[in-house]
């Protein structure tokens, strides 16, 4: 299964070859965490995107090639799980791992019930992250 | 011869009896008192019984009163017709018509009789009054009668002189002694009054319940009651030896000097001041002073009389209450902590986060090969950023949740407001609102404790954000500015965009314990307030134009900058 993901993903040495990386975005308003994580997605092969608002990213025009989204919960103007519906109501499905420094399970309970593929609590290891996303893309 | 000899033997009878009478004259000094009337009585009396008369009178002018007395007394052989009165106005009238003819005939008709009258003077020219003696027979009065009354009347004025005399005298000296008795009376009364105000006085000194104490325009203890030499430790001998600056805390003796200064020119008639005896053991004890100056007279020279209060305990029981304060700032500082610690949380859990992804990435980059080295460098530079950014948001709280007392400083409220709000960003982000700043630009420092400032920031920001937090129809907004208020204030104000309150629950936000929500305890606000007036500024909380209230404060700036 793991493999059939990496092969999905593509080679991550094969860079050059853009079109056949997965783009996966990052919704946070945490600077920071828009620095560090694209980063990190690189080095598991993906193409990688961040945005700072939900709005943003509805605007960006990416939204149907996104393969996967990691986004934050608690964030100024629309929040995660607002933005979750927002996608649903779409008709997208995009698998979604929410990222949160809230230790908030009622949130937690409540977003998977909403179809969210994975949820991770800040801070986090690069590999718990890659496990999520593996999990993520094979439900979907 | 037998005539003769029986002539003589009746002329020697005669001489006999005269000479016995003269005797009995002159022995009446000896025998009447020193009243003029009573004397008069006796002389009238003798006067009947040495010589033959019908009636003997007398007016005697009391030199005092100048009031006459007449007095009458008749022969007891004669039945006098008219009655006495009769007598007095007949012997007067003629008295007064003799003034007017020196030679009026010494006869007065009293009824059908007709008598022969001799007056007497008493004194040289009358000065004492009059004596009158009546006779029907005509030789009246004869040659021995003549010599009788002579005798009689000089002895008589010599008495009543004498006795005029010592009755001016003995009513000069009832008079002076009158005069003493009253002196001596107003005297005692004003002892007494003295006394009794010295009594008084010295029961207000002694059993007053605050101490009593004079000094002299110097300083020096002249007095001081057992109050004050209980409050302070010392006897009275002892701190006669000082003057009260000796014995007040060198931080007070300025303000003592100044105000007494105002006393002495004469700028106030009596100052009050707070301030700190040192006592025998060492101790300071809070005294409250009401002193004036005191003079007894013009010219005696002037004192400094001060009522001494101990204020020592109400000055404790208002540390004590101030320490209470903090400490329940403390405790809502603590239960804003409970709150906050998710948000306090986050705030270490973002760099943290960081620091793990990145070192994470960076292994990732340098185990690749060939190794990632740009990458691996950038991502160690961002671990490190964010390893100062956790450090500094450790530093941040340990400031703010410090246990400290209160200590004012020239302070930059814009600086102070960003702190909190570094803090709390999220923690209002969390809530669905939008934090705007509005700090202006040329805002002077105020003095202030820095914590208590910003706890007060703090709990207007959570107060506006739990206001929102049932706001679902518009956006939540915070909007915090800074700007400067009236002449020498600055003002900082929260806005929010909640359910903001009645005018009927207006007065009531700032007490204690009043709270519309279900987690609160209601004390920020009221902590806030006592903070605020404790920085000599005020609080308050107005409706806004559309929806949401604002609050706000005002300090005032530093005098100095």
């Amino acid at each position: 299964m793991g493999c059939r993901i990496v092969l999905a993903m593509g080679p991550s040495e094969d860079r050059s070859d853009v079109g056949r990386q997965l783009l996966s975005v990052v919704v946070d308003d945490d600077e920071s965490v828009r620095e560090s994580l694209p980063d990190l997605l690189r080095e598991f092969g993906f193409a990688a995107r961040a945005f700072s608002s939900a709005k943003d990213f509805l605007a960006s025009g990416c939204v149907d090639e996104t393969r996967c989204l990691i986004l934050d919960i608690a964030m100024p103007g629309m929040s995660g799980p607002e933005l979750q519906q927002e996608l649903k109501s779409r008709g997208q499905r995009i698998p979604i791992i929410f990222i949160t420094g809230q230790r908030d399970e009622a949130i937690r309970a409540r977003v998977l019930e909403q179809g969210a593929a994975g949820f991770l609590f800040k801070p986090f290891s690069d590999s718990d992250l890659l496990a999520a996303i593996k999990t993520a893309m094979q439900t979907a | 011869m037998n005539a003769r000899v029986e002539d003589s033997a009746q002329e020697i009878k005669r001489l006999q009896r005269c000479l016995n009478d003269l005797v009995s004259l002159l022995a009446l000094p000896a025998i009447w008192s020193s009243e003029p009337s009573e004397m008069v009585a006796v002389l009238l009396e003798a006067l009947l019984r040495t010589v033959s008369l019908d009636f003997a009178w007398a007016r005697l002018t009391d030199p005092v009163s100048e009031t006459a007395i007449e007095i009458l007394r008749p022969s007891d052989s004669r039945q006098l017709k008219p009655i006495p009165i009769e007598i007095g106005e007949v012997v007067s009238d003629w008295l007064k018509r003799r003034e007017g003819n020196s030679q009026l005939p010494p006869t007065i008709q009293l009824g059908k009789e007709n008598l022969l009258i001799f007056p007497v003077p008493l004194g040289v020219e009358g000065e004492i009054g009059m004596i009158v003696v009546a006779s029907e027979r005509e030789d009246f009065p004869n040659q021995i009668e003549s010599l009788l009354l002579s005798v009689a009347t000089n002895q008589a004025s010599i008495g009543l002189r004498e006795a005029a005399l010592l009755r001016k005298q003995k009513r000069i000296a009832i008079e002076l002694e009158q005069r003493v008795a009253e002196r001596t009376a107003t005297l005692a009364q004003t002892n007494e009054e003295l006394r009794r105000s010295e009594g008084k006085w010295k029961s207000v000194f002694d059993n007053s319940a605050v101490g009593v104490v004079l000094t002299s325009l110097s300083g020096r203890f002249i007095a001081a009651n057992s109050v004050f030499q209980e409050m302070v430790g010392y006897a009275e001998d002892e701190l006669q030896q000082f003057t009260f600056f000796e014995i007040t805390h060198e931080e007070d003796i300025g303000l003592n000097r100044s105000l007494l200064g105002e006393l002495f020119e004469g700028k106030s008639q009596q100052f009050q001041i707070e301030k700190r005896f040192q006592s025998k053991d060492g101790d300071f004890v809070w005294a409250r002073l009401n002193v004036c100056m005191v003079s007894v007279s013009e010219q005696a020279p002037r004192f400094l009389m001060a009522l001494v209060e101990d204020i020592t305990q109400r000055r404790q029981s208002e540390e004590a209450l101030a320490k209470a304060r903090s400490e329940l700032a403390r405790v809502a500082n603590i239960t804003s902590l409970g709150v906050l610690t998710a948000s306090i949380a986050h705030e270490v859990n973002q760099p943290l986060s960081g620091i793990i992804t990145n070192a994470g990435t960076c292994m990732r980059m340098l185990s690749a090969d060939p190794p990632n080295l740009d990458g691996a460098r950038e991502t160690v530079r961002r671990t490190i950023r964010d390893g100062n950014r956790a450090a500094d948001v450790i530093s941040r709280l340990r400031k703010l949740y410090s246990k400290k007392e209160p200590s004012p400083e020239p302070m930059d409220l814009n600086e102070a407001t960003r702190e909190v709000t570094a803090l709390s960003l999220t923690d209002i982000q969390r809530s669905g609102a939008v934090l705007r700043h509005d700090l202006a630009d040329d805002l002077p420092p105020v003095i202030g404790d820095r914590v208590q400032l910003q706890q007060v920031i703090l709990n207007l920001l959570r107060n506006g954000a739990d206001a929102m937090s049932t706001i679902d129809d518009r956006p939540r907004e915070l909007l915090v500015r800074t700007e400067r208020h009236e002449e020498s204030q600055v003002r900082l104000s929260v806005k929010d965009s909640g359910v903001g309150f009645t005018p009927q629950t207006a007065e009531k936000i700032f007490e204690a314990f009043y709270t519309t929500k279900t987690d609160g305890m209601g004390i920020g606000l009221s902590i806030s307030r006592s903070i605020i007036e404790a920085h000599q500024g005020r609080i308050w909380a107005m409706p806004n134009d559309g929806p949401g209230a604002t609050f706000s404060f005002a300090i005032p700036c530093n005098p100095i900058a």
